[in-house]
């Protein structure tokens, strides 16, 4: 086991190096740089500039510098952003981003394997048609759109109630969390419902199954102990990708709620071309991702014997 | 045969497919006595599984439906009930063994764990207890180190391994009639031998009933006391083994002891396999379902389904040729009449 | 048993005219099948239907709706569907003095008792007049779409009057036919706000001048309407948005782009991932694990952020669209799902019995790629473009929502919805319209990639 993960993390390590590599270069083969918005006026204030971020080296050497300055966690100083290091942007903001995303994710996969199985064991009947109609919805509606609509019923509510339930836009108290994550998240749950739906499905008429019913046990132990755990294995190996997506998805909900996020900076930077944020953010939300995948296969792992074992 | 303790009249089980209606049973009937084996022979689709899976209470409701018939268990129809004296007939009444060892145990739990699961639901024995009975009955299955395989997972098991446990699961609590689906279907020969050998002594010293479901002929020689012919969704011949091996009475059956290859015949002898494939249970032949592929057909099997002749004793057989006005003559069929005759 | 008698003809045996006992159901070949099964699920049928109207919708709509998609309708900005089009007539537009008044001094009000409306609003100005508050020193005045809720919010400051004894304000700023609530509040020596503040509610009508109707070409000349005429505007069924563009005009030229982005884009990838793919496959062994490696590195590329550094690189000139960017992009990041799922396939169908079979009977390699394995790739192939056109379209409609998609004027659902949401509490219409095209296409595709799945996979032709 341990040899196991050893061996992803440096997998991990591998690919956060291409990641980097990759966005290195292609960041620098676009046309333009950070300093050619407005501060760069005259000749020699950006030459003087260039020399202070080191852009007049050659970019394999920029390349090294930058590599070497990655291995000791120092991600450098934003462009746009005087004085203000990545590394605290990141530090500030990351934070909120992960709360958000961690909500969001925790809302999609138990939402998911509830409504998933309870559609499986109502197949064709009533609650099955309405909760695959609204997956179908969910899956079907941009998260912009889930995002605008939850601002609306927030200012709905609020306006109905005369006061302020819940803030309608920013971050600070758990109030601020609930709707972002829930719209953050309906996505992912309604694909993790259909997801579970066909897996449960394939365990209602499995082998085993019919087993436990021979061998006369309640409904009720059934569905726990022999559908519900076989059915959520294949939920559990999309929780990766889920997360991925939850974090991609995550921009929006960041913009429409105006929640301080990594996400907005990340695509603010992109727009500035601001180097050293872009390289930052995106190495960093690389090895998150890289991690978040090596865990959820490990809790994989941990729950299938099958893989536990062997 | 001695006082039935399972007696199943006249069932008919359908399914609703996307293609129409099956009618999958269309009138079995048997009964089996503690500890005496039935078995229940046909071929692949002719509804051997299905009626004893509607039996146990196992097939989807819908698509599927009894239509006819009962099941009387020590006196109750255990079609319309699930439990008798307040027990339950699944799992304590009736056990069950399925074809397929390696995907009929859940492979997130562990052996044991699934063993002990009925004895808690059904014995109320503590955790504790059902684990310990546990290792003794994969002991009594003859598994070397039951501590230690109580606490492994299916994947870690061989076929015939799990099957032991299958068969560890199914005897728990005792019950007084065992099915087994195909035991041995998907084992290989040596292991089968050995499966056999365990049933029976199991049923001998529990003084179980048994019905053993297969299309091995072999099997059914060395294991049954009495037999069930099957065909298109209904019994056509029933009797004790030496009526369905000497003493056929349904073209069907001599056409089954035909394909079937022995060590005494002729090298010469080919073996004659059956032409034709049943029919298509979507829409049932009105008259007799072998009517299509029998040597022997009459006008009357085209229009008229046979009821069940009585031949000797417990010995019957769906045919026309076994009424009185019949007056054909077949070669090696037996016949009530011809019993008189030889005696 | 009571035995019937029969006739005795019953008994005779029959033998050579026997009518064998076929298969009722006809043997169908597997595409027949699968259209059979498709066209049995109702949901599927429709999502077919839904997506043949939305290719007629998109590639002869405007051919009968010929209005230009970013032409202004300045006299209907942001105007809702089927809302009233009709303007009055009236002069040209003539200025106006204001009101000078002194306060009564009847004590130490610091509120405006009442606004009155100098004439009948309307969009060329609305003229108000206030009676003076005695401590005024000069006045703030505020409009508001929504009306005045205790204070909180008072709307757009118009304008502030601190000619002494002036009480009236004209506002000509942007006005459109609607509500507005106007708040006047009164300000001290120091420009500061007294807390007390007085509102109206203004309906201000639509109208328009002879010779603005005939440069907009309304009227044929302006000497053949007379003021206090009405005439219709033009017509817009589902509305404006904040420009006055009309929305049935963009959503059938934002289609254009959605849906060719949505269907060209994963034609394209999945065509170049079965290419990688099966080469893959075929390869097999060290060329196949090199090939997927390089894959597995374009997955683990973030997305989003090589989509915009792709349209940078590429840059969007003056008057492009920057749909090819994104197109290219689209194929480039999105190839390696479907190269892996294809190689998956192929290196499974190489091991299947059939395979073994064909080829000891002598079938050559071209004849087992096009006899088996395309066949029974395909339907996987075909599932897997339906549910990526889904995506395809979430994908330009995220980049347009973000401003990194196509460029304006050029409409995108995406870009639309991003325009919409701004005034989403106002004119919600300007939202609802794209995002309810972008919901029913999704709709549709995953419908039909549903129906597809259920129809050509062989596994539940059993189970069902």
């Amino acid at each position: 086991m341990t040899r196991y993960i050893l061996t992803r993390l440096l997998q991990g390590i591998i690919t956060v190096w291409f990641i980097a590599t990759a966005t290195f270069f292609a960041m620098h083969a676009v046309p333009g740089d950070p300093l050619s918005n407005e501060k760069a006026t005259t000749e020699l204030i950006r030459k003087n500039l260039e020399e202070r971020y080191g852009l007049d080296k050659p970019l394999h050497v920029q390349y090294g510098i930058y590599m070497l300055n990655m291995v000791k966690g120092d991600f450098g100083i934003s462009f746009t952003q005087q004085n203000r290091s990545v590394n605290d942007i990141i530090r500030e903001h990351f934070p909120v981003s992960a709360t958000l995303g961690i909500l969001a994710i925790v809302f999609a996969a138990v939402g998911g394997v509830l409504w998933g199985a309870l559609t499986a064991l109502y197949r064709n009947k009533l609650p099955d048609i309405v909760i695959m109609f609204l997956v179908i919805l969910g899956i079907s509606v941009p998260s912009f759109v889930f995002a605008a609509l939850g601002q609306l019923s927030l200012v709905t509510i609020n306006d109905w109630a005369g006061i302020t339930l819940l803030p309608v836009a920013g971050w600070g108290g758990v109030g601020h969390m609930i709707v972002p994550a829930m719209v953050l998240g309906l996505g992912t749950m309604a694909f993790l419902t259909r997801l579970m739906r066909s897996s449960m499905l394939e365990v209602v008429n499995a082998d085993y199954v019919r087993t436990a019913k021979s061998k006369g046990l309640p409904a009720t132990r059934i569905f726990l102990k022999h559908q519900l755990r076989n059915a959520s294995l294949p939920v559990v190996t999309v929780l990766g990708p889920a997360i991925a997506a939850i974090t991609t998805g995550g921009f929006v909900v960041e913009l429409v709620f105006a929640i301080p996020g990594l996400g907005r900076y990340f695509v603010q930077a992109v727009q500035q071309l601001d180097y050293t944020v872009i390289m930052g953010t995106t190495v960093f939300y690389g090895a998150f991702l890289v991690l978040m995948v090596i865990i959820v296969d490990v809790i994989y792992g941990m729950i299938d014997p099958r893989v536990r074992l062997s | 045969m001695s006082q039935p303790i399972l007696t199943v009249d006249n069932l008919h089980v359908e399914f609703d497919t996307y293609g129409g209606i099956v009618h999958a049973v269309r009138g079995v009937s048997f009964a089996v006595a503690p500890g005496e084996t039935l078995a229940i022979v046909g071929e692949s689709g002719c509804g051997k599984s299905v009626s004893v899976q509607s039996i146990m209470g196992l097939i989807p409701m819908p698509p599927g439906r009894i239509t006819q018939g009962s099941a009387m268990l020590k006196g109750h129809d255990i079609l319309r009930s699930k439990q008798i004296d307040g027990e339950d007939i699944r799992g304590a009444q009736i056990g069950m063994i399925f074809q397929d060892p390696m995907t009929s145990l859940n492979p997130t739990m562990t052996i044991g764990d699934q063993i002990a699961e009925t004895l808690i639901v059904h014995r109320k024995f503590t955790h504790k207890q059902a684990a310990a009975r546990a290792v003794e009955l994969l002991a009594a299955s003859r598994i070397p180190e039951p501590a230690k395989r109580a606490r492994q997972y299916p994947f870690e098991f061989s076929g015939g391994m799990l099957q032991r446990a299958m068969i560890a699961t199914a005897i728990a609590c005792e019950p007084a009639v065992l099915i087994a689906d195909e035991p041995t279907t998907a084992l290989d020969v040596t292991i089968q031998a050995q499966i056999l050998d365990l049933l029976s002594d199991l049923q001998r010293d529990k003084q179980m009933a048994m019905i053993l479901i297969t299309h091995d002929l072999g099997v059914v020689a060395r294991m049954a006391d009495h037999v069930a012919v099957m065909y298109a969704g209904q019994n056509v011949e029933r009797g004790t083994v030496d009526d369905i091996f000497y003493r056929s009475a349904h073209p069907y059956t001599l056409g089954l002891r035909d394909a079937m290859p022995t060590l005494t015949a002729d090298k010469s002898h080919a073996l004659q396999p059956i032409d034709g494939s049943p029919p298509d249970l979507f829409s049932p032949p009105i008259g007799c379902g072998y009517f299509a592929r029998c040597p022997n057909a009459m006008r009357v099997c085209q229009t008229q389904m046979p009821e069940e002749f009585h031949v000797t004793g417990d010995h019957g057989a769906r045919c026309w040729l076994h009424h009185p006005q019949s007056t054909h003559v077949v070669p090696r069929l037996f016949r009530a009449r011809d019993a008189g005759d030889a005696a | 048993m009571a035995e019937v008698r029969l006739d005795a003809s019953a008994f005779e045996h029959v033998t050579a005219t026997r009518d064998v006992q076929t298969l009722t159901r006809p043997s169908l070949s597997y595409w027949q099948d699968a259209w059979i099964r498709l066209k049995a699920n109702r949901r599927a049928l429709f999502s077919l239907f839904i997506v043949i109207g939305l290719l007629i919708f998109t590639i002869f709509g405007p051919l009968f709706w010929r209005v230009d998609p970013s032409e202004q309708d300045l006299d209907q900005v942001s105007q809702a569907p089927f809302a009233d089009r009709t303007a009055r007539i009236v002069d040209a537009y003539q200025s106006w003095d204001g009101v000078m008044a002194l306060p009564r001094g009847a004590g130490d009000t610091t509120a405006t008792p009442r606004i009155e409306l100098a004439q009948p609003a309307t969009s060329q100005a609305v003229r108000l007049v206030w009676e003076p508050a005695d401590l005024a020193h000069g006045y703030r005045i505020y409009r508001n779409i929504y009306p005045d809720d205790g204070g909180s919010a008072l709307g757009l400051p118009l304008g502030e009057v601190f000619t002494p004894g002036r009480v009236s304000f004209e506002d000509r700023l942007d006005l459109t036919a609607r509500t507005y609530h106007y708040t006047v509040v009164a300000l001290d020596q120091y420009g500061a706000e007294y807390p007390d503040h007085t509102s109206i509610a203004v309906e201000v009508a639509r109208v328009i001048t002879a010779a603005q109707a005939e440069e907009r070409g309304l009227v044929e000349s302006a000497e053949s309407v007379a003021v206090g005429d009405t005439l219709l505007l033009p017509l817009h069924p589902l509305g404006t948005d904040y420009l006055g563009r009309d929305m049935l005009a963009r959503l059938m030229h934002g289609a254009r782009v959605s849906l060719f982005i949505g269907i060209v884009a994963p034609a394209l990838y999945v065509f170049l991932g079965i290419l990688y793919g099966s080469t893959a496959g075929f390869l097999a062994g060290p060329a196949d694990q090199a090939l997927m490696r390089f894959a597995d590195f374009v997955v683990a590329l973030p997305f989003l952020l090589f989509m915009i550094l792709f349209k940078i690189a590429f840059g969007i000139g003056p008057g492009e669209s920057g749909i090819l960017p994104m197109l290219v992009a689209l194929v480039l990041l999105s190839w390696p799902a479907t190269a892996r799922l294809v190689r998956g396939q192929i290196l499974q169908i190489r091991e299947e019995g059939y395979i073994g079979a064909s080829r000891l009977l002598g079938a050559r390699t071209g004849y087992l790629i096009f006899r088996h394995m395309i066949p029974n790739t395909m339907g996987v192939i075909l599932v897997t473009l339906t549910f990526a056109v889904p995506g395809a379209i979430f994908t330009e409609a995220f980049l347009s929502f973000i401003g990194m998609g196509v460029a304006p004027p050029t409409p995108s659902w995406g870009s639309m919805c991003n325009e919409g949401i701004k005034t989403m509490l106002t004119h919600p219409h300007e939202l609802i319209f794209p995002s309810l095209f972008i919901s029913i296409t999704v709709l549709a595709f995953n419908l039909l990639g549903d129906g597809l799945r259920d129809a050509l996979d062989a596994r539940m032709r059993s189970r069902e």
